[in-house]
């Protein structure tokens, strides 16, 4: 087994957010700016490496047809220590980012990785995996970010880039995350096209 | 079969057991902090809508059948005496309940406001509590930004400091707000909403309007109640 290309493919080849398509729902509320997809990555990213990390290690023992809910209350636990650990210590965090921690629990990123790979893996390119995937969605996540908090608010990592211009509040609402999203795939699919000719 | 539901439940109840039994622990070690964390922000909160006011007492009021929170507080300027108030409120957004907490003094004039918990749309609603630093990008990143002392303050909230409560106040469509806009907003009691939809704007200004009549009510039966004890 390539250890490299196991944490790589989450990154680029098999992109959670820009190939899979899983993931949308935080991607798209919490990449309002940059500092808020940072913690969303590193939440995610902790939730998702110790989840497989679990599944990896309890496969064996689970029996298929039982194995969804605990894979999820596997995945619960580690949110909501997530969520305690970040109300304790990053208030101001835990409380732009809201209901998207709980949330981290339905995240399809992260049952889809314990199902589609931690569930038939070991421990090790479990953790990887975790980590390459996380990777992948926190490099979409903040490049999105970026796009969306300098043009939306005139921002970046909430300092002022031109004072007194009126920004495109559109981009920080749903249409912007759309958007940019939509330009990113194109910008994606493209360099992947010219790549296979 | 019979033994695959049991050796399924047994395994399900395993799971359950063992993540309950990991989160209380972690709950154990959150649990004291978090509760520091809240009683900090509601000292925090009257401090910061009263500013130079020393606290006095907390006392419950019920206004048009609903419970009513409010604090005294009081300055010494010079001979002055000078009061002051703080209430709680709670109005609806857009994403839920958000809560407020007002400082005024006893001609209505704002002090301050804080807002204490609200579930509002981050980017959007959220941005209430944005505590957007005043330098611009460049100046920090070329070392020239100016050295304020302090945490900045959340905008927002900021511009309600001088306006009058106990009439109608305004709201302007601007999505910001700077120290330059304080005075001619405050010439038409108005503020500057978060964003173009005015939900999370709204709830806080109907908050403080609301909350000052009930203080008024508050006051006003307080002060019954001393004159004439009860028999």
């Amino acid at each position: 087994m390539n250890y490299y290309r196991e944490f790589a493919k989450g990154v680029w080849e098999k992109n959670p957010i820009l190939i899979l398509g899983i993931g949308m729902c935080p991607t798209l509320a919490v990449s309002t700016s940059v500092l808020n997809a940072l913690w969303m990555t590193l939440a995610a990213t902790f939730v998702l490496i110790f989840s497989n990390i679990i599944v990896s290690l309890v496969k064996s023992l689970v029996p298929s047809h039982i194995r969804i809910p605990i894979f999820i209350a596997i995945i619960a636990t580690f949110v909501i220590i997530v969520e305690l650990t970040l109300k304790a210590f990053q208030p101001d965090i835990y409380k732009s980012l809201g209901i998207f921690i709980p949330l981290i629990a339905v995240n399809c990123i992260i049952l889809g990785r314990a199902e589609e790979f931690a569930s038939k893996n070991a421990v090790l390119p479990s953790i990887l995996d975790g980590l390459g995937m996380g990777l992948g969605f926190g490099l979409t996540l903040t490049v999105l970010a970026f796009f969306r908090e300098i043009l939306g608010s005139n921002r970046l990592f909430g300092y002022t880039l031109i004072p007194g211009m009126e920004p495109a509040t559109i981009m920080t609402l749903a249409p912007g995350a759309f958007f940019t999203l939509a330009i990113m795939l194109w910008g994606m699919n493209a360099i992947k096209s010219r790549k296979r000719r | 079969m019979k033994a695959s539901i049991l050796r399924s439940t047994f395994i399900l109840g395993l799971t359950a057991f063992v993540a309950t039994f990991a989160l209380s622990h972690i709950k154990a070690i959150t649990y004291p902090v978090i509760q520091k964390q809240e009683r900090r922000k509601q000292e925090n909160a009257l401090a910061l809508v009263l500013p130079g006011y020393t606290t006095g007492e907390e006392r419950s009021a019920v206004v048009n059948g609903r419970s009513f929170t409010y604090w005294t507080a009081e300055k010494t300027d010079g001979t002055l005496t000078l009061k002051a108030y703080a209430f709680i409120t709670e109005k609806t957004g857009y994403g839920g309940v958000i809560r407020t907490m007002t400082g005024v003094d006893d001609r209505g004039t704002v002090l301050g406001i804080s807002i204490i918990r609200q579930s509002e749309t981050p980017g959007l609603g959220a941005r209430a509590l944005e505590t957007a630093s005043r330098s611009t990008f460049f100046q920090v990143i070329t070392g020239r930004a100016r050295e304020t002392a302090g945490e900045p303050s959340p905008w927002f909230q900021e511009q309600f400091a001088g306006l009058n409560a106990a009439a109608k106040i305004g709201i302007v469509k601007k999505g910001d707000w700077t120290e330059a806009m304080r005075d001619e907003l405050l010439r038409e009691n108005s503020i500057s909403a978060i964003t173009g939809a005015t939900f999370t704007t709204k709830a806080v200004k109907d908050g403080i309007e609301e909350g000052m009549a009930a203080l008024r009510m508050a006051l006003d039966e307080h002060a019954k109640a001393q004159e004439a004890p009860a028999p």
